[in-house]
């Protein structure tokens, strides 16, 4: 199983590429999508213990959205776009506004910036993906998204139960987006952080693939 | 009544004397479960994640997994002066946080395992299981004070319900 500590530094590194890349894309995919700016982290690939996994990214009680998406294929992996609740109304707001102008209801349907959100989710996690996937040279196969606003504890409870059936820390992959160039409120930015689950022995034929295993 | 809060984390399971003031946050496919005895002033909680343990490797926390957290708070709670007859079960979690439709993946089910592997557990210690409020796609926040015994359950958007 992917146990960080048996993880040599070049392949951390080629994790961390490799994850680089793909956020490259997601951004650039995000950044057409909103005509808007993007700026991107460097992804941080780190071991978790799944005991605190909620507090590790926030306040476990903070209300968030979440999209998630399965991938199957060689590299099979789950992924989570997630943001502060307030941010993913600003962004659905915004791409709605952008979309239907004058048009758009003054109170703003949930269901529809619910779509709004899976759909931003689902973009921005397909190119994460698809980068890695051009590059390894893989097939894969995305689900369709699904939505959640909830207590980020209760979010993170998905990925504590994905490896706590294999043992007390989870490798999270860890990376964030966020729309520059707004004119919006103070406090208020835009930002989402994309989370990659690997599946068990995924990473391992990522690494051989890159012939760094 | 001056009681004391314990707020459990996951996979934590503790046993405590009345008054006391039993709290997890944010549950989401996890169970948060709760055994007392009234009239021996004497409650408990369990922050289960898993249904199973078989297979998992193992592990040093009792109360990650339901087959191993339900008779480990059981014991716990006779250690603390319980009479087994007299303990009642109240659960809360258990949720299905996303759904995604036409995939097939095990872990987004894990909720309702978590469920039927703790009542089933419960049932066979002989346990009766009095309240619960589980399942459906919400996150709930879990409260249990030993003033009223009732199990506080508050859900994001839903209010709060005591059961």
């Amino acid at each position: 199983m992917s146990d960080l500590g048996s993880f040599n530094a070049l392949q951390l590194d080629a994790i961390k590429e490799v994850a680089n890349i793909g956020t490259g894309n997601a951004a650039t995919a995000l950044s057409k999508l909103l005509s808007c700016m993007i700026n991107m982290e460097v992804p941080q690939v780190e071991l978790v213990s799944i005991y605190d996994l909620a507090s590790h990214y926030g306040d476990p009680m903070q209300t968030v959205g979440a999209v998630f998406v399965r991938s199957t294929g060689e590299f099979g992996c789950s992924l989570i776009f997630i943001q502060k609740e307030e941010a993913a109304q600003l962004m659905t707001g915004l791409l709605l506004r952008q979309q239907f102008g004058a048009y758009l209801p003054e109170v703003i349907p949930p269901e529809m910036s619910d779509s709004a959100l899976s759909e931003v989710g689902n973009i921005v996690l397909s190119s994460f993906l698809n980068a890695i996937n051009l590059l390894i040279g893989s097939q894969h196969q995305i689900s369709v998204p699904g939505v959640a606003h909830d207590m980020l504890s209760s979010i993170l409870d998905v990925v504590a139960s994905i490896f706590g059936c294999m043992g007390e820390y989870a490798l999270m992959v860890n990376t964030e987006l966020k729309v520059e160039g707004l004119e919006v409120q103070e406090n208020s930015d835009i930002t989402g952080n994309i989370i990659l689950i690997p599946d068990p022995d995924a990473l391992e034929l990522l690494l051989k693939k890159l012939m760094v295993m | 009544m001056a009681e004391k809060s314990h707020v459990l984390g996951m996979a934590d399971l503790l046993v405590a004397t009345a008054p006391v003031k039993l709290v997890t946050l944010g549950l989401g496919s996890c169970i948060g479960l709760v055994l007392f005895d009234q009239q021996a002033k004497v409650a408990g909680m369990a922050h289960i994640m898993l249904p199973d343990s078989r297979g998992s490797g193992g592990t040093e926390k009792v109360g990650k997994f339901a087959d191993t957290a339900v008779p480990a708070l059981f014991n716990e709670m006779l250690r603390h002066g319980a009479n087994k007859m007299r303990i009642r079960a109240k659960i809360a979690g258990g949720a299905q946080m996303f759904a995604l439709p036409g995939a097939s993946a095990d872990f987004l089910t894990v909720g309702a395992k978590n469920v039927r592997e703790t009542t089933m557990r419960l049932a066979r210690l002989g346990i009766a299981l009095i309240a619960s409020d589980t399942g459906g796609n919400r996150g709930r926040t879990i409260e249990f004070s030993t003033d009223n015994w009732l199990l506080k359950v508050k859900t994001l958007g839903k209010g709060v319900a005591e059961i």
